[in-house]
């Protein structure tokens, strides 16, 4: 039982590096990202043909941050141009361009047929032990770091900066300040973390193909930070426990329904979990740790 | 003052208590059960399948038990859903392994799955059964505890060959849905039908998914086939077949479409005059072997419906028999690694050919060696672990689908 905890654990965890980010860009700046799973994506195809190429894992991670928070900065600049809801629809296209670009270009992504082989992180990084715990300690230690620097970044001047861009970037502007050089550092540095935690991902699974990269995984993020608490740290890693929650206890479900057919069974848990999510929402809005009400 | 001795409450809340507890130590009953997980695609793209597989996997359980088990141990069989999703299944397999304690992980059937289910079950030394395509699964499992009851996709595109040079085409184009099978089934006929010295005329690759795919099909008709080798799934099939039919070109063109594409439902949504000579192309199960019939009348009892609209079935009913037979070969060794190891051993080809559970189990306690022919196959696992199904050639006549021929390619 430890073990498959520890594996829903580093799920989840990996899950909240990426709502961690999220919760920067849209909890704290209010920049709106339909496109974390391109991100994700890119960082999890760097380190994975990285380690494949024969670097070490120690450098191939680092590398799965940088290349995400390269592939960023550009679309940061964009966000400069756009109104916000037209932002978010560029971002959708942005990590569907993504994926297909991963599923055309075999020679180097392997395309459709996907990745295999990729290093555990155990083997990867040479760490002896349960391969489920090494992820584990590992993904924990990157979740902490994350959250120290959001932390840090949210306390500092620059943290009441975005969160005045967040409120009223007219404001802002009338006061002087150009909200633009702040969402790109914002929407960059973020983008960091999600690239850290698909790097995370391709050695646990060890397994990459395009089909994993759709747009369902943005969505549960967004779920995961709503659930949370938008604008709140911790909700961030409250809300992809909740989440991984919903998901992987609803298996349990067998188990107490046992005169369900198991087709029966899939149905019954999608229904669970949305209608858990309702609830939660329905008597508390703000999400578990957030202070007022989502904005944007 | 006398208390009273148990109110109703106390005694349902000691009985329940007691039942968690003989529950959570399950084990620890006389005989214990040995745990098998069912690992299908319930729910997502195989979800077609997936119950049909899982029923298949409870059905062969059940004729173990009700033949005194293996070995005198019962099966039981513990199910999980992929979702037809890599991580899903990944979580799915690790709550089989540390919370259900299962000693053998089988039926999963999209490659994807497949390919990240098998580094966990292997570190964790357990065998895994599979219906997938993919010829990395072969490469991949260097443990040798991967079993694939499936023709890998390259097979079917050598029966493709093997099909479109019997019937004597010469200038074939191919059209392939881009995902791993998809690309597997065309690419496997142009290596085997180059190798024969012929040439591919015009080859597509397109993306799922879309309303049309009439540029992509002007680039086939272009260069004047007069046959189009698919890799498809039935949506996609449908549409493309429907563009040809109205644009009026090459009225003469020939299809060749893998069984799962080119079914009943494909005729159905296009009638007769579209469909009328596009060849299907499928696995077979092992349609003369008492086994399939043993087994297609179960499947029908089981689940109603005719063992044909599901061919992934009889092969997750053979892991189970076939995993049952190997652990009847040698009782004092019941260990995960010790009954892989005597899979081959059960479906050797000097043993004497066995179809059922029971009939197997005869034979082994007579001391015998035997073969088991399976439902789905006669199995003959090479050395990859693969097996080498036979394929069936039907024709769609005047809206029906006429089984023509059994092809056979080289093991």
């Amino acid at each position: 039982m430890l073990s498959y905890l520890l594996a829903v654990a580093v799920v989840a965890l990996i899950y909240s590096l990426m709502t961690l980010a999220l919760n920067l860009q849209f909890g704290f700046t209010g920049l709106i990202n339909f496109g974390v799973v391109g991100f994700f994506a890119i960082g999890a195809y760097t380190s994975a043909l990285l380690s494949q190429a024969g670097l070490p894992l120690e450098l191939t991670l680092p590398c799965a941050a940088l290349a995400a928070g390269l592939a960023a900065w550009p679309v940061a600049l964009l966000s400069l141009r756009l109104r916000i809801e037209y932002f978010a629809i560029v971002m959708l296209g942005y990590a569907e361009t993504i994926r297909l670009v991963i599923s055309q270009e075999e020679w180097l992504t392997g395309g459709v047929r996907g990745l295999p082989g990729i290093a555990s992180l155990s083997v990867g990084l040479g760490i002896p032990g349960d391969p489920t715990l090494v992820a584990f300690a590992l993904a924990l230690a990157c979740v902490v770091g994350a959250v120290l620097v959001s932390r840090r970044l949210v306390h500092s001047p620059f943290g009441r900066m975005i969160q005045a861009i967040r409120d009223d970037e007219d404001a802002v502007r009338a006061l002087g300040k150009s909200p633009g050089r702040f969402k790109v550092a914002v929407f960059v540095v973020s983008c960091l973390f999600v690239g850290l935690s698909g790097g995370l991902y391709a050695h646990y699974i060890t397994y990459l193909a395009p089909d994993q990269f759709g747009a369902l995984l943005t969505f549960y993020i967004w779920v995961a930070m709503i659930l949370g608490g938008a604008g709140s740290v911790g909700g961030a890693l409250v809300g992809s426990a909740i989440l991984l929650g919903f998901i992987e206890g609803s298996r349990f479900l067998h188990d107490l329904l046992p005169g369900v057919s198991a087709v029966e069974m899939s149905s019954v848990r999608l229904g669970v979990i949305g209608l858990s999510m309702m609830l939660l929402m329905r008597f508390r809005p703000q999400g578990l740790l957030g202070g007022k009400a989502g904005c944007g | 003052m006398e208390r009273p001795v148990l109110s109703m409450r106390q005694v349902l809340l000691a009985a329940a208590g007691v039942a968690a507890l003989g529950i959570a130590s399950g084990q620890a009953f006389a005989a214990e059960p040995f745990l098998v997980g069912a690992l299908n695609p319930v729910s997502g793209a195989g979800s077609p399948y997936g119950s049909g597989m899982q029923k298949a996997i409870a059905m062969a359980a059940d004729e173990i038990n009700a033949d005194g088990g293996a070995c005198g141990r019962q099966i039981q069989v513990v199910s999980e859903d992929t979702q037809t999703s890599p991580d899903a299944a990944v979580l799915a397999v690790k709550k089989l392994i540390d919370v259900n304690k299962v000693q053998v992980v089988m039926g999963t059937w999209s490659s994807g799955v497949t390919l990240a289910v098998m580094p966990i079950t292997t570190a964790a030394g357990l065998p895994e059964m599979n219906t997938s395509g993919a010829p990395a699964i072969s490469t991949e499992d260097k443990a040798d505890l991967v079993w694939r009851f499936q023709a890998t996709n390259g097979r079917f595109g050598q029966a493709f060959a093997k099909i479109a040079k019997e019937r004597g085409f010469k200038r074939p184009a191919t059209m392939a849905y881009n995902n791993a099978s998809g690309l597997g089934n065309t690419e496997g006929f142009a290596k085997a039908w180059k190798e024969d010295g012929g040439k591919v005329v015009a080859s597509v690759v397109y993306e799922p998914k879309q309303a049309s795919y009439r540029s992509e099909l002007q680039q086939i008709l272009a260069a004047n086939p007069d046959v189009v080798v698919m890799g498809s799934y039935l949506p996609d099939t449908t549409i493309i077949l429907r563009e040809w039919y109205q644009s009026g070109q090459n009225p003469d063109l020939k299809w060749i479409i893998p069984g799962w594409a080119a079914n009943e439902k494909l005729v159905e949504a296009l009638g007769p005059d579209v469909t009328q000579g596009v060849i299907a192309v499928d696995s077979i199960s092992n349609e003369n072997a008492p086994s399939y019939a043993h087994f297609a009348e179960a499947y029908k009892k089981a689940t109603g419906q005719p063992a044909g609209s599901n061919v992934y079935a009889a092969m997750t009913y053979d892991m189970m028999v076939l995993w049952g037979l190997a652990m009847q070969a040698d009782c004092s060794k019941l260990t995960p690694e010790a009954i892989n190891g005597r899979i081959r051993g059960v479906d050797s080809a000097s043993g004497d050919k066995v179809f059922t559970f029971a009939e197997g189990k005869k034979a082994l306690e007579a001391g015998k060696a035997i073969n088991y022919q399976g439902a789905s196959s006669q199995l003959a696992f090479d050395q990859y672990g693969d097996v080498t199904p036979d394929f069936s050639l039907s024709v769609v006549e005047k809206g029906e689908i006429v089984r023509k021929s059994v092809v056979t390619i080289g093991k």
